[in-house]
């Protein structure tokens, strides 16, 4: 499976790495020159480009056609948003999956966006630690 | 007519003071307080510090009532954001969004966002204001005021006649070299393509400039 990741901060190199292992090609776009270094060092079996993901030359660069997932994984929900709105409706990626950094924004991460799942990391952990502390208390 | 106006940079404050001017109720949103700083102090504009796509600000700026809604913050993100939410969510009747990258703009006006590229305007721009360096002055005349100038004739020249070129006094084709062969035209003779043109001109040029935009 061809997996474009856009994003290569902890989540990206996370996700990236799993992925590899599981044997599948991943594509990571990243523009923080130290992150890409980094994401060389660490990951081998990987192809960085280096761009802005919301940038259509490295969507393009990256292979955003042949993406079966794209995965929008940085810190910034608009950033976010843009990649899931190019890599559907420009590029029509078959899945596409993003990052909710601000459970504020989370009402923007919709199918008319062109977000198919969307991954709301802060209200997930708030959801497991109160179900956690619920258990306790009984 | 009410507008809203994202980001409070120099587009946005000079938006937002030549709307006003114009009778438009104005809110301005951006996510530094300092940036209102830029507006004159007479301005009378609502203010409010907040992310231009986040759903109480917008709704605090009165977007559901809005007949207006214009993105310009520094960010093609952010501005595409809050543009398409304007739009799709809460239908506002004109929305446009600022955004630098020109494919990305082309893109976004093809899902049917109006946006405005700045960076594609100024390129165009300049292309025009920089396009008459293409003329090679050959000759200089008394104390520079006629200067013989030499260019290949531009594409949107070919097939027109000399007469679209000479403007009395200030510019005179005076001789085109085709094929090798250099002859003296009359105001009828017509461009052909690879022909290069020997004109003398005078003053600013700037008609002449204008002509072989």
């Amino acid at each position: 499976m061809n997996v474009l990741i856009v994003g290569g901060g902890k989540v990206g190199q996370g996700l990236a790495e799993t992925l590899v292992r599981d044997g599948h090609s991943v594509t990571v776009i990243e523009n923080r020159a130290e992150q890409v270094a980094t994401l060389r060092h660490d990951l081998t079996g990987l192809t960085v480009v280096v761009g802005s993901g919301t940038d259509p030359a490295a969507l393009e660069a990256a292979g955003v056609r042949q993406a079966h997932v794209v995965a929008a994984v940085t810190g910034a929900d608009e950033t976010n948003l843009v990649v899931t709105n190019l890599a559907r409706l420009e590029y029509h990626a078959p899945r596409v999956i993003a990052r909710v950094n601000n459970p504020k924004n989370a009402w923007l991460f919709t199918p008319d966006m062109g977000v198919d799942v969307a991954v709301n990391q802060a209200a997930l952990i708030a959801s497991l630690i109160a179900e956690q502390a619920e258990e306790r208390i009984g | 007519m009410r507008a809203i106006i994202i980001g409070c940079g120099r587009m946005g404050s000079g938006l937002a003071e030549t709307l006003a001017r114009r009778g438009f109720q104005i809110t301005l949103v951006d996510a530094d307080a300092t940036a209102f700083e830029r507006l004159g102090a007479s301005l009378k504009v609502q203010r409010i510090v907040g992310v231009g796509f986040d759903r109480d600000v917008l709704l605090e700026a009165g977007v559901e009532r809005a007949d207006a809604l214009a993105a310009v913050t520094a960010s093609d993100d952010v501005n595409i954001v809050t543009a398409r939410l304007a739009r799709h969510i809460f239908h506002v009747p004109r929305v446009v969004a600022r955004v630098y990258d020109p494919r990305k703009a082309a893109i976004y006006h093809k899902l049917g966002l109006q946006t405005v590229s700045t960076t594609a305007w100024g390129i165009q721009r300049m292309m025009e204001l920089l396009s008459f360096s293409h003329l090679d002055v050959i000759a200089s005349l008394g104390s520079g005021e006629v200067d013989v100038l030499e260019l290949e004739v531009p594409a949107l020249l070919v097939g027109r006649t000399v007469n679209d070129l000479t403007v009395p006094g200030e510019a005179h084709v005076i001789a085109i070299t085709r094929q090798g062969r250099t002859f003296l035209p009359t105001l009828g003779t017509v461009f052909q393509a690879g022909d290069l043109v020997h004109l003398a001109a005078s003053g600013e040029n700037h008609r002449l400039a204008a002509l072989l935009g």
